[in-house]
């Protein structure tokens, strides 16, 4: 990057989901809502994986082209890694996102404790966790159980 | 104080004030002391016993308690006879037994979390007799109220868990109990089976001090309860792992030489081989006199609950 040349055109307008981990643009992908993402025509993803940072060293990053995040889907993914910054791209002017941490997570996260009645087949329930931010942890609402931010990915479902 | 367990369910240990279960324990003191006072108090009152998993204690003290306060019962023990092997959700059986105009249900089930969403889904008291490994509040109350019974206080003491912390749902429930008060808990158990990390998060929150070690020698001679539970074959996938841990510890007369001469020995029981009979004729031994209580309060229980007297 000594020539600052850019790897990747900038975006006219989209999302950028910037200074993630080196390597975990993968974890951040699985939080997206792929299909939704893949129905739209009009729509570019891009994934450039162990960028030179000067805040980080490396870094990785995803830009949407032509595609707002919903801010639930930006909220959670700020969750994954707090090195996470979103920004909202209008006319080629980047906006940042200021996360709004959740208190709850309902139904976009499936329980990682397999007795949990929330995994229990055809039972007309919803996942439903508290968000312990101090922590870095969701929690259970109905089984108390457990779960690291940085597994999240693991256990998302749409 | 205004009766609070009025049309209220027993979900969660952590629900629970101080004086809300002296409340309680105040009526569990009145069955005992003369049972006929709320005999038939709930007649006409209709109690469904759904038990989902084993179960012998819990099962058998709900059922003598409603007996007991008048109540009619209706009760399944094994879901390999009911819809439930035919693939019934919990839902459906919930709605089925409220349709037939039930004022509470006792519910045990394999599944955690099945008490909050059981409580979701009926209008009437639900009071969770075992969450799968999760909780076991009824249990929780009337170990406190043996420990009560037996120290006078609870404030100042030092209670032990000794076993299996992890897959346990005693251990979490008496812990939030505890919580209430002003006392110091000992976490013994080798550690994959040690207190899981939800509780800890818990007893953080409230400012109460506990020590997790895998060693009961290091602290008997502290403690001033020590409760022990099995090593549940059940709650282990892998049954070579059940195998490596299960004389971990076992509590007999030698280790309780090293122990004051007035701790108590607690267990929700069934015991295998944790729990030496040789106790069992010792001051030390609780259980048997833990196991009674279960019936005074959980009848205490069900007469608050389905308080017809109280408007």
């Amino acid at each position: 990057m000594k020539n600052k040349k850019l790897l990747v055109s900038k975006i006219d307008w989209g999302t950028v989901i910037d200074h993630i981990p080196s390597w975990q643009a993968d974890k951040v992908l699985k939080l997206l809502d792929i299909n939704k993402i893949k129905s739209q025509k009009d729509i570019s993803l891009i994934i450039l994986y162990n960028c030179p940072s000067k805040k980080y060293n490396k870094k990785d990053i995803i830009k949407l082209y032509h595609h707002y995040l919903s801010k639930e889907e930006a909220d959670l993914i700020c969750l994954l890694f707090p090195t996470i910054t979103i920004n909202y791209v209008k006319d080629s002017n980047p906006v940042k996102y200021i996360p709004n941490i959740p208190k709850r997570i309902i139904g976009k996260i499936k329980c990682p404790q397999i007795n949990c009645i929330t995994n229990a087949l055809n039972e007309p329930i919803t996942s439903s966790f508290y968000v312990l931010q101090h922590l870095k942890l969701l929690q259970c609402e109905y089984c108390d159980s457990l779960l690291e931010f940085e597994k999240l990915s693991e256990y998302v479902f749409y | 104080m205004k009766n609070p367990f009025k049309n209220r369910s027993i979900i969660s240990a952590k629900d629970f004030s101080r004086e809300e279960l002296e409340f309680l324990f105040g009526v569990a003191d009145d069955i005992k002391e003369d049972p006929s006072k709320y005999r038939n108090e709930l007649k006409g009152k209709k109690v469904a016993l759904v038990f989902l998993e084993p179960s012998t204690r819990t099962f058998s003290s709900f059922f003598t308690a409603a007996m007991n306060a008048g109540c009619d019962v209706i009760s399944f023990q094994d879901s390999s006879v009911t819809s439930i092997a035919k693939g019934e959700t919990l839902f459906d059986t919930l709605k089925m037994i409220e349709g037939y105009g039930i004022d509470c249900i006792v519910l045990r089930h394999y599944y955690m979390g099945s008490a909050k969403f059981a409580d979701e889904i009926v209008d009437v008291p639900i009071i969770n007799a075992g969450s799968g490994s999760q909780e076991h509040p009824t249990q929780a109350m009337l170990d406190l109220y043996t420990i009560l019974k037996k120290k006078n206080k609870i404030d100042g003491l030092k209670i032990g868990f000794l076993g299996d912390l992890r897959f346990g749902r005693t251990c979490p429930s008496l812990s939030y109990i505890l919580s209430n008060y002003n006392i110091e808990i000992f976490y013994v158990a080798p550690q994959n089976l040690q207190i899981r990390k939800e509780v800890e998060i818990y007893l953080d929150n409230k400012g109460i001090k506990y020590k997790k070690t895998s060693d009961i020698r290091e602290v008997i001679k502290e403690l001033d309860v020590l409760y022990v539970t099995r090593i549940q074959k059940e709650r282990f996938p892998d049954l070579t792992e059940y195998e490596k841990v299960k004389s971990f510890y076992s509590v007999d007369l030698n280790l309780l030489s090293l122990a004051k001469k007035d701790l108590g020995v607690m267990h929700p029981l069934p015991r295998v081989d944790e729990l030496s009979s040789e106790v069992d004729k010792t001051p030390y031994a609780w259980y048997f006199e833990q196991a009674k209580n279960g019936l005074y309060i959980r009848e205490a229980l069900l007469n608050l609950i389905l308080d017809q007297n109280e408007k």
